[in-house]
Order: structure tokens, then C-alpha cells, then sequence
């Protein structure tokens, strides 16, 4: 047994000494010849079917001979089951991104299209989430933001106007405050469990507290975490929590489902949604009826703020760098963003979609709010950071609510973690 | 038998009838062919196995070891000497989730003598025994996606056992949501879904209990706690050894379902393990290089785990 030992130090032994090769392998691969191989966490969607019919017939109509395959993979393996095939330089063609981070971390993997994608530039709307050090890596399907979503049903019952929101956090909090006396909901539906939590409430409730000026710069890349605006959203993070605003158990309610079922319930009056996918304002038109789902702009904290929609291109189909003819893959993405596409993807899926073409002024007050906000908004605060700096916000955000870490100390480590990605 | 078929011992008669032995065919050369076979053999016969070893086992253990000295990202590929072990060791994540480890080694008397006790009052015919041991072995037939999320539910902060505590007048507990409490609530689960096994294995070595050792003590008057100190345990010291090494193999490889279902790492990264930890820096954050780094630390922990195993192992075999 001792020798066995040693055989196994002296196998290893000799290695420690090098550091060669690469953990990541060199890049090769692609699809074949006449296919294009299409990743993605949507096509076997039953909403999304006709979406993808109608992107694979106006691609068959400009390239009769190329098959398209699309490999539907489960969403909450999708970056890593990507990351995997990245490193091994053998993956898709044509790829499906959440905007900001996670597509900005893979750039090195992903062809630049914006010449490509000149003529859509105009319909389209959402880049800047698909793009890093001036290149376009995406083409946007669908428009992700965080609107602040409201139950017109419990504030007439607290006797409020159900028209007429806050517009100021005081006058919010007096709402809460008035709701919460009369019907026994919570302010806040919150989920944290994934530390998401955290990032819909810098998103949502930062354009009320960061002057225009400032909201520019962070996005701009230049963020100073401790000025007194990014101080006061997350000291409202950990006051919210210890005034009773939110939900029971937080940091165990997870965002997705439980926290927007919460909403769903009538159990909450606000929650932070999304626009796209699920969250949003078709899922709890569902539940709360489509009349009774408000959407307000972020109450004003700061009056110097100017409260506009959060909003950014919410997934998009990227180039793999390896395609062998990123021409036919370029053109694979413009089908799957062309009108027809996106208009049934928003008919199916309850999807915003990215062409400021589609007419959606029918699908009740929530939507028609949040179209009309659409010209003037701008990219949300929490899509500008890396992921490990999101990862890390997460973690924090717990530890703000179980109060083993201060604000000031939260913003000094997030300071440091954006600053070295 | 027909004699052709014994050519060889057998002795013939020839023509003139005398018996002679028959004179071995076989020449120096052949004699040398077969001991040569004979001495490749072995060497055949493992070399399947050796192979696969080899090039499945220590060769991908080798690459591993060695990409932890390379970097991620824009490093890709280069030597960084021992960079990525100083970010694992400045991570908090990675200290939480080796001191998860420590917690699970000290958790592990428990995890081996709840099996132990429950087998030992159904070896005791305790009313209902037939009941209780199909009972405690069901969970072990569930994979631990529906474990957790069973437990998600009872576990939630508005759910059945929140309101069980409530109903006798104690505080709801945030069981997933407490850093101090989830990695134990995520343990307990774990032990309730697994402990249907070495239960088994109790069982089947009680059937090795000489029966009348216990009779005999019973005779002589003593109590239960007694009996089970001095006859139960001391005759099933192999078997406790056997249940010890594979509950610590369980609680060190197999808890990754149970943490991406119940908790995902949280909160606050208390419920990280090094699993977990390597799965989240290679797939999720990007980062191959420093999840081999964390292979390779976690392979050194289950090396010096397996080798003390196995010495304690051999001590107490020798006690036999």
C-alpha cells in the first residue's frame, strides 16, 4: 500500500513542474459544408415554434441548399455546455447570448458583424448589449428590460388611484405603507436565492436615484461605486429588507418562479420583471388579468434623476469565429432577427422584440407603457458589469440582508471586482 | 475413453508386443516458446486494464494537473507558475467550500450512526420492523433532483415545516436562506436520502451476529445499552469500518445534485463544495485552468482522505 502511494507522488510529482498546453484547446471545427448548426435554449419552445419556422423559410429562401439544424439545449446548462464546446473549438455555427456579460466575456469566440448587419441597424433596437470595444457580436431578437410592474387591483382596494403611481419614494413608501394596512400584501415580491434579486433593484430602482450624467458614465464604463447615488441604491437594498417591504425569507425565495409567483398571487403590489420570456407582463396578465398589471417608472429618490425604462437587447444569434462561411452564417442571423420572424415571436412568446417596426399597441396597458417608453430608455445598470463582478453582487446582496457585510464593504469589494475584469 | 484420444502418457505395445514408453515429442525449442508465452501472459491479461487506467485515469489526471499551471483568458495557454493556487487560496469561495469538507468529516459520525441505531432496533424487532425497513430504504431509490426539490418545498420559508414550527409556538427558520443553517439542512437531507443504504448493509451484518452472544448477555441481566456496547458494536466492527468509507465517499462526490437543486452555492456561498466550486469556475465563469487548479487541491484532500482510510482499514483488519 505504501508503494502504491508512492507510485501515485512519483506519477504526479514530475508534472507539477511544467505548465504547458493550454486549459482551454486551440481552436478548430465548426459545422460541415452545407449545414449551419444553430445552439440555442428557445427552438424547443412551443411559443417559439413559429417564430423559428418563419426565420428558417426566409433563410431557405436565399440559400435553397443549406439545412439549417437547431440544437435546442437546456437553459440552465446553456453557458456552460457553450463554454465547454468554445474551449474545445468545436461548437455551433450560430449561437444564441443573453445580452451584456455573458457575451461579452466570449467575444474572443465570436465574429464580429457589423458589416454584416448594416442595413438592420436602423429596425433594430438593443445593440449596445451586443456589443463590446466596438464591434457588433449579435444580432437582437428580443428587447430585456426591468420595468417596475404594479397590482392595479390592490391599490384600489388600499383606496389609492390605481393611474396614478408614486413618483417619489416617499410618496411610495406611503402606498406601501397604505396597501400593506389594507389588503395584507407585501411592497415588494423578492427573490434572492440566486442573488438576482439584487440585480433587478440596482436596474430597476437606480434610474430614480443616478442623475442623467451619472447613469451615462456607469454605463459608459466609468463607475465610481462610491459616489453617494450607487451608496444610496444599496443602502435602499438593506432598508427595504428592514422595513418589511419585501417577502418572508428573501434570500431563500428563488426569483425564478417563486418571487414573480408571489406577484402572480396578488400577494405583493410591486415586483421588478422583466419584459421578455417569463416575469413579465404576459405571465402575470395571465394571473392578474392583463387590465389590472400596471407599469411606473422608478420612483424618484434623487431628485436630480431622470427615471427612463431599463431596457437592452435581450438575447441575440451570434457568428462562431470557427464557421467556415461567415457570410451564410451572418445571413442566418439576419433571418432570424427579419420582421416576420420577430412578429410572431412576439404574438407567441409575450416577447418585446427588437424591430421597432411591430405595431404592439394591442396587448394591454403594461405593454402599451412600456413601448411608448422605448424610444427615450436606456441600457440597464446591472447588464454594464462582468459576470464574476454580478456573481460576486450576488453573494454580497445575501450577506447586505443577513447584515455579515456592510454597505461600505459590499461597494469596496464590487469596486475592486470591476475594476480588475 | 477411446485410447487414441491419450496418445501422449499412455504407454503402446508395438509390433512385437513389449510395452516402451512413448518418447516425448516436444522439442527444446518448443519448451522455450511456452515458458516465453507464459511469462507474456500476465502481461496480456492487465494490459486492457492497465490501458484503460492509463489513458482514461492518470493520463487526464496528468493533463489536469498541468493545466493548473497554465491560465485562463487572455493567458490562455501560457505558463502562470503557481498564479491560479494563489487565487484559489485568495478566493473565499474556495476556503468556504474546503471548510464544507471539514464539516462533512466531522458530520460523519452522525451520518454513520443514524443507519447504525435504526438497523439495530430492527434487529431488535421493534413493533413494525417490517414496515420500518422497506420504509427507510425508499428514499434511496430517488434521484436527488426530486430529493431536492421535494425538500425545496417543505423547506421553504412559507412552507409545511416552517408551519409545523409555527403550529408548536417556535419562530419560522429560514432553512436555505441562513448561511449558518443551509449546509446542514442540505446535509440532513442528504443523510435522509442515502442512509437506506448502509442501513442495508447494517442488516446484512447483523445476519453475521452470533445470536446466542446476546442471549447469553441478556441472561446475565444486562440492559440494553449494554448489550449494544459490548456485543452489538464489537461484532460489527468490520461492518461500521465498511459503512464509515463508503458514507464518506458519498458525502464527498455525490452531494452536487442536491446543492445545484436546494441552494446553488448559496447563500452567500455557504454551501459551496469543491464539486461545486470546479463545476462553477469552468463552466460558468469561463475559467478551465483554475477549476484544474481546484481538481487537483480536491484530488490531493481525497488522496490523504483515502490513504488514512485505508491505513485505519488495514489496522483494525489486523485486529482480527
Amino acid at each position: 500500500m505504501k508503494r502504491r502511494a508512492l507510485w501515485s507522488t512519483a506519477l504526479i510529482a514530475p508534472l507539477a513542474l511544467y505548465g504547458c498546453g493550454s486549459a482551454a484547446g486551440p481552436d478548430s471545427g465548426g459545422g460541415g459544408g452545407d449545414t449551419l448548426v444553430v445552439w440555442d435554449w428557445k427552438s424547443g419552445d412551443e411559443t417559439a415554434k413559429s417564430y423559428i419556422e418563419q426565420a428558417k423559410a426566409d433563410f431557405a429562401e436565399k440559400h435553397p441548399g443549406v439545412e439549417v439544424e437547431f440544437v435546442a439545449q437546456p437553459f440552465d446548462q446553456y453557458y456552460n455546455l457553450l463554454g465547454t464546446a468554445i474551449q474545445s473549438g468545436e461548437g455551433p455555427d450560430v449561437m444564441l447570448f443573453n445580452g451584456g456579460g455573458q457575451l461579452r466575456d466570449r467575444t474572443d469566440a465570436l465574429l464580429p458583424l457589423e458589416d454584416y448587419l448594416v442595413e438592420d441597424m436602423e429596425r433594430l433596437a438593443g445593440w449596445e448589449a451586443f456589443t463590446a470595444d466596438g464591434h457588433v457580436y449579435a444580432a437582437p431578437v428580443t428587447l430585456q428590460g426591468h420595468p417596475i410592474y404594479y397590482n392595479k387591483a390592490l391599490y384600489e382596494q388600499a383606496g389609492l388611484d390605481p393611474e396614478a403611481p408614486a413618483a417619489t419614494w416617499d410618496a411610495f413608501l406611503a402606498n406601501c405603507e397604505q396597501i400593506t394596512e389594507a389588503t395584507g400584501a407585501d411592497c415588494f415580491a423578492m427573490g434572492n436565492k440566486e442573488g438576482i434579486g439584487i440585480q433587478f433593484f440596482l436596474s430597476g430602482i437606480g434610474p430614480g436615484v443616478l442623475a442623467p450624467a451619472e447613469y451615462d458614465a456607469w454605463i459608459a464604463g466609468e463607475r465610481d461605486w462610491t459616489s453617494p447615488g450607487v451608496r444610496r441604491i444599496f443602502e435602499l437594498w438593506v432598508e427595504a429588507e428592514q422595513a418589511g417591504l419585501n417577502n418572508d425569507g428573501v434570500n431563500s425565495t428563488a426569483m425564478f418562479n417563486d418571487e414573480f409567483a408571489i406577484f402572480d398571487a396578488g400577494e405583493a403590489a410591486h415586483v421588478i420583471g422583466l419584459m421578455s420570456d417569463v416575469g413579465h407582463w404576459k405571465d402575470f396578465g395571465e394571473f392578474l388579468g392583463a387590465e389590472n398589471v400596471g407599469v411606473m417608472p422608478a420612483p424618484l429618490v434623487n431628485p436630480g434623476a431622470a427615471p427612463s425604462l431599463p431596457y437592452d437587447g435581450g438575447i441575440g444569434y451570434g457568428v462562431a469565429e470557427w464557421t467556415e462561411d461567415p457570410e451564410l452564417a451572418a445571413d442566418l442571423v439576419r433571418s432570424l432577427s427579419s420582421t416576420k420572424a420577430l412578429e410572431a415571436f412576439y404574438a407567441d412568446a409575450g416577447a418585446i422584440a427588437a424591430d421597432t417596426t411591430i405595431d404592439a399597441s394591442g396587448a394591454g396597458p403594461a405593454t402599451a407603457a412600456i413601448v411608448a417608453e422605448l424610444p427615450t430608455g436606456k441600457p440597464a445598470l446591472h447588464v454594464a458589469l462582468s459576470a464574476e463582478t454580478l456573481e460576486l453582487m450576488g453573494r454580497l446582496s445575501q450577506q447586505l440582508l443577513s447584515g455579515s457585510v456592510t454597505v461600505d464593504d459590499a461597494l469596496g469589494q464590487l469596486a475592486a471586482s470591476d475594476q480588475a475584469g | 475413453m477411446p485410447s487414441t484420444s491419450t496418445p501422449l502418457r499412455a504407454p503402446v505395445r508395438d509390433r512385437s508386443g513389449t510395452p516402451t514408453p512413448r518418447r516425448r515429442v516436444r522439442s527444446g525449442r518448443g519448451a522455450a516458446g511456452r515458458s516465453r508465452s507464459e511469462r507474456l501472459a500476465p502481461y496480456l491479461l492487465v494490459a486492457p486494464a492497465a490501458l484503460i487506467i492509463g489513458v482514461f485515469r492518470l493520463y487526464p489526471l496528468a493533463l489536469g494537473v498541468n493545466f493548473s499551471f497554465t491560465g485562463d483568458g487572455d493567458r490562455n495557454g501560457q505558463a502562470v507558475g503557481l498564479d491560479n493556487y494563489t487565487a484559489l487560496f485568495d478566493d473565499p469561495l474556495f476556503i468556504a467550500s474546503m471548510r464544507n469538507v471539514g464539516l462533512l468529516v466531522l458530520l460523519l459520525p452522525v451520518a454513520v450512526a443514524i443507519p447504525g441505531l435504526l438497523a439495530t432496533f430492527i434487529y431488535l424487532r421493534v413493533p413494525g420492523h417490517r414496515v420500518y425497513r422497506s420504509v427507510y430504504f425508499f428514499p434511496a431509490v430517488l434521484s436527488p433532483v426530486i430529493i431536492g426539490a421535494i425538500f425545496n418545498l417543505l423547506l421553504a420559508f412559507d412552507g409545511p415545516a416552517n408551519a409545523l414550527l409555527g403550529a408548536v409556538g417556535l419562530g419560522p427558520v429560514d432553512w436555505l436562506g441562513d448561511p449558518g443553517i443551509a449546509m446542514y439542512a442540505v446535509v440532513g437531507v442528504h443523510i435522509w436520502a442515502t442512509f437506506g443504504m448502509a442501513l442495508v448493509v447494517f442488516l446484512a451484518g447483523f445476519a453475521t451476529l452470533d445470536v446466542s452472544l446476546i442471549d447469553a448477555a441478556r441472561v446475565d441481566g444486562a440492559s440494553l445499552p449494554k448489550v449494544v456496547r459490548h456485543v452489538i458494536v464489537p461484532g460489527l466492527s468490520r461492518t461500521i469500518q465498511f459503512v464509515v468509507v463508503t458514507t464518506m465517499i458519498g458525502m464527498l462526490t455525490s452531494m452536487f445534485g442536491l446543492l445545484y437543486v436546494m441552494t446553488g452555492g448559496g447563500p452567500e456561498g455557504s454551501t459551496y463544495l469543491p464539486e461545486y466550486y470546479i463545476w462553477f469556475q469552468q463552466g460558468q465563469m469561463g475559467r478551465p485552468a483554475l477549476a484544474s487548479a481546484a481538481s487537483t487541491v480536491l484530488f490531493g484532500v481525497m488522496l490523504v482522505v483515502g490513504l488514512a482510510q485505508i491505513a485505519v482499514l488495514r489496522r483494525a483488519g489486523r485486529e482480527d
